[in-house]
């Protein structure tokens, strides 16, 4: 057996239906393929489950794992990835979260955890130093996250660490989230794509851990003596910067100038009640109180908030535009009790947001009706109108239930034309950044394997002028241009993959060849960046089997209709439309996909990872 | 390595040197905290080690340097190459007489280039260690584009590069002469910029003396 370094080197497999326990050893081979994190849970999903099953079956097989620079002194490695068959996609799923419960989980002897099958009765599950524990969860049912955490903390002692889902993971609302962390100032939340809502679906309402184990670094000095180096450099970058002060809302005012910053459901480029929801804003109004920081992080970009009787994490930039500029509010109040809603409920703020404001569109053009809505008047602006949307989501109740499902599934049962309204991606609701404003996002939102997700590829840094020299991208492409997009957003796809297998968070910008470095002297496993970026296109090309399997095919790698034919008529962004078209042929070409989106069979074989794929998809023959 | 021959300098060496090099370079003012760098050819071989990217210059250790080919793969060491990698590979392609490179902020010899004013031959030193020295128009650092254009201007021989708006490229047969090359600029702009602040345009050595010079080390 190796002795790991980094890495646990055992996976604790659950199968909650026969409440057996199996750990296995890391396999060596797959990690020198597979790395961690993301990477390795995708391929422990393709092994291990059929990719075409429901989701909600006992057969979705749901995967947290953390990555080899996990709970290391490598700055912001608090985090974990969650994955799994999406109720959202019904594709490729995954979530990330950060805190300190990924570190607790490898102390307590574990790299991951495979949880296969469905409880008959709500269980949590208590690990601690190599010991596993299926325990019942019926005292917990109902309660909001905060409500869940502090009552295993009453039972398992108050140093433990909680992953949980809320109410909107028990009622199955298909965008819940994982949350961990939660007490007193978080969450820290895995809130994309319904995580939540499958460990929901295997009556799964927490993860309880603590540990007092190690985790071995080869060569810790020298580790030390590097980041004390190259971290001055790091933490100066401006971005790195305003998140230190104010969090990702620092970055409002330079987003809404771009024209990026949606409003009105993506309809307006202009706005004055942004100037009311600035992060300043929050600080001068004593909303935002103080900095918090996750595991081992030097830039404490969590913020923590305090608003009529609502304590915990303020809401991120994502959760003020979704929240707020989208539907036309702009009172922080009511931005952060909506955003501490969604905290106790346990659901993800961006598919809540969007959902809401395809609701109020569709209302307003007389597509939704009263009799749809039980007698709600929807319109913009209408703060209690919101917090009651997200109330009855949360509770899935009325009209909650059917917002619940996310706006792809509600608008194809409504009908009548509402599909055009719905901003999302292959199921996956819209983040806030409009493509109009940096086409390269555009197509990052097109073809990324969960859907419209901003955060595989990152491409508006690119866009807004950002070099990358370690991946040899040294243009820097104007961001209304769509020439030469396709070879820059298949590359930070790829690298982002290399980042979410580490696991690292994506607010240390620690350059890619520093980032191979510190992986190589952690594991004593020798990597440079070509050689992470192909561990990275593995993966992305696995995901992608993943999602052909299910259907998807060129015709989905697509963008709302508003992006691609309706120009803004106004803001930074004011009269542009994506090119998608042109951006996905160079894509394709780069990625080594046939023209219906399909990777051909060679790409396979020089990944090797024919038989997997062949696994998830049998037709490649 | 070279497989035969007496090896005159090991690799381990090669790295102290170029430390050396790259400290003295801060400690002279040629280059800032976290600017400059420098790299070194690995005799007989198709890679090269160079200073690493983002960490203070003034005490770069040899266990920081980076071994890269010329096609910029990592081959040996952890931490970042230089971003300026592509300049250095592009000059050891086409320079097989080159065997060290480096690159300082020289503020007098940018200084006197912004203005306008060309490095004459105003000492022996002038045209004996610079001998040729071309300027190379402006182009983002570490970009492809400007690896392209030092590839063309080394090209032409010449042992001295000032990069408008960047700063210098200084190329040798080792370590100490690019050393040497770098340091020799500077010296020459001071002096040719001392005198020009007194109001007075610098004699130059005589143009006989300077062709003699040009002659005997086989300068076109």
């Amino acid at each position: 057996m190796p002795e790991w370094f980094g890495y646990i080197g055992r996976i604790l497999y659950v199968d909650l239906t026969h409440e057996k326990f199996e750990v296995r050893e890391l396999d060596e081979k797959d990690v020198d393929m597979f790395v961690g994190g993301i990477v390795l849970a995708t391929k422990i999903i393709a092994e291990e489950m059929d990719p075409r099953v429901d989701p909600f079956s006992p057969d979705n097989v749901l995967v947290f794992m953390t990555g080899p620079l996990t709970g290391t002194i490598v700055p912001c490695t608090g985090r974990y990835v969650v994955a799994a068959k999406s109720p959202l996609t019904l594709g490729w799923g995954e979530a990330h979260a950060s805190g300190f419960w990924a570190v607790e989980l490898k102390k307590a002897g574990f790299d991951g955890i495979v949880v296969k099958g469905r409880a008959s009765n709500p269980v949590y599950l208590w690990i601690h130093d190599g010991e596993v524990e299926i325990r019942d969860a019926s005292k917990l049912l109902g309660l909001t996250l905060p409500e869940t955490e502090l009552k295993i903390k009453e039972e398992l002692g108050k140093d433990v660490r909680v992953a949980a889902i809320g109410p909107a993971g028990e009622k199955l609302v298909r965008y819940a989230a994982i949350a961990n962390d939660i007490t007193p100032d978080g969450p820290r939340v895995a809130g994309r794509t319904g995580m939540g809502a499958v460990m929901g679906s295997k009556n799964l309402k927490a993860i309880a851990v603590k540990g007092s184990g190690q985790i071995k670094i080869k060569d810790a000095k020298r580790v030390r003596s590097v980041l004390k180096r190259i971290l001055p450099l790091v933490l100066s970058y401006p971005t790195t910067q305003i998140h230190a002060v104010y969090g990702t809302p620092g970055e409002i005012e330079e987003f809404y100038e771009y024209g990026d910053m949606p409003i009105k459901n993506f309809s307006l480029g202009e706005w004055d009640g942004i100037k009311n929801i600035t992060a300043k804003r929050f600080k001068e109004l004593g909303i935002v109180k103080e900095h918090r920081a996750c595991w081992a992080c030097p830039i404490h970009c969590w913020k923590y908030a305090e608003a009529g009787g609502a304590k915990g994490r303020a809401p991120e930039y994502e959760t003020i535009a979704a929240l707020g500029s989208l539907l036309m509010i702009d009172d922080p109040f009511y931005i952060e009790k909506a955003n501490h809603l969604c905290n106790l409920y346990g659901m993800d703020t961006i598919s809540a947001g969007v959902t809401i404001a395809w609701a109020i569109e569709c209302f307003e053009r007389g597509l939704i009706t009263k009799e749809d809505t039980g007698g709600l008047e929807l319109r913009w602006g209408d703060p209690d109108l919101a917090l009651k949307l997200i109330e009855m989501i949360g509770k899935r109740e009325g009209f909650g239930k059917l917002l619940g499902e996310g706006c792809m599934r509600a608008s194809q049962v409504i009908g009548r034309g509402t599909e055009r309204y719905c901003m999302h991606v292959k199921g996956l609701e819209m983040p806030m950044h409009d493509p109009r404003a940096f086409k390269g996002m555009g197509l990052q939102y097109a073809t990324s394997n969960r859907g419209a997700c901003h955060l595989q590829g990152l491409v508006f840094r690119i866009e807004q002028g950002q070099r990358v020299h370690d991946l040899r991208i040294y243009e820097r492409p104007d961001r209304f241009d769509y020439k030469g997009k396709g070879r820059i957003v298949a590359t930070m796809q790829l690298w982002h993959e290399v980042v979410e297998s580490m696991v690292i968070c994506k607010f240390i910008d620690i350059p890619p060849a520093h980032l191979a470095g510190l992986y190589s002297m952690v594991t004593g496993r020798r990597r440079n960046v070509q050689q992470l970026l192909q561990v990275g296109k593995r993966i992305f090309t696995l995901k992608r089997v993943f999602n052909v399997a299910n259907g998807v095919r060129r015709k989905d790698d697509t963008l709302p209709e508003r992006f691609l034919k309706e120009p803004l008529k106004e803001g930074g962004a004011k009269g542009q439309v994506v090119e998608l078209e042109p951006m996905l042929k160079e894509y394709y070409e780069f990625m080594g996909w046939d023209e219906d989106g399909v990777p051909k069979k060679e790409v396979f074989q020089e990944l090797g990872i024919l038989e997997l794929a062949k696994k998830l998809y049998p037709e490649l023959g | 390595m070279a497989e035969e021959g007496f090896e005159l300098v090991s690799e381990e060496e090669l790295k102290e040197e170029i430390c050396r090099v790259m400290k003295a370079l801060y400690q002279r003012g040629l280059v800032s905290a976290l600017g400059g760098n420098v790299s070194a050819r690995v005799p007989g071989s198709k890679e090269f080690w160079i200073t690493p990217s983002g960490v203070f210059k003034g005490a770069v250790e040899p266990d920081d340097l980076v071994k890269l080919d010329l096609e910029g793969n990592v081959v040996d060491g952890f931490l970042r190459p230089s971003i300026e990698w592509p300049m250095h590979a592009a000059i050891y392609k086409v320079r097989p007489d080159v065997n060290a490179v480096v690159h300082a902020h020289n503020p007098f010899t940018l200084g006197l280039a912004l203005a306008g004013y060309t490095l004459k031959p105003i000492s022996v030193e002038a045209v004996m260690v610079l001998r040729r020295v071309e300027v190379v128009p402006f182009a983002f650092p570490g970009t492809d584009e400007l690896a392209k254009l030092i590839e063309k201007y080394a090209a032409t021989g010449a042992r001295a590069l000032i990069l408008q708006n960047h700063g210098i490229v200084a190329m040798g047969a080792n370590l100490v002469e690019a050393e040497a090359v770098a340091e020799t600029l500077e010296e020459v702009a001071i002096a040719q910029y001392v005198a020009l602040s007194l109001g007075k345009e610098p004699p130059t050595i005589p143009e006989r003396d300077v062709e003699l010079y040009m002659k005997l080390y086989k300068i076109q």
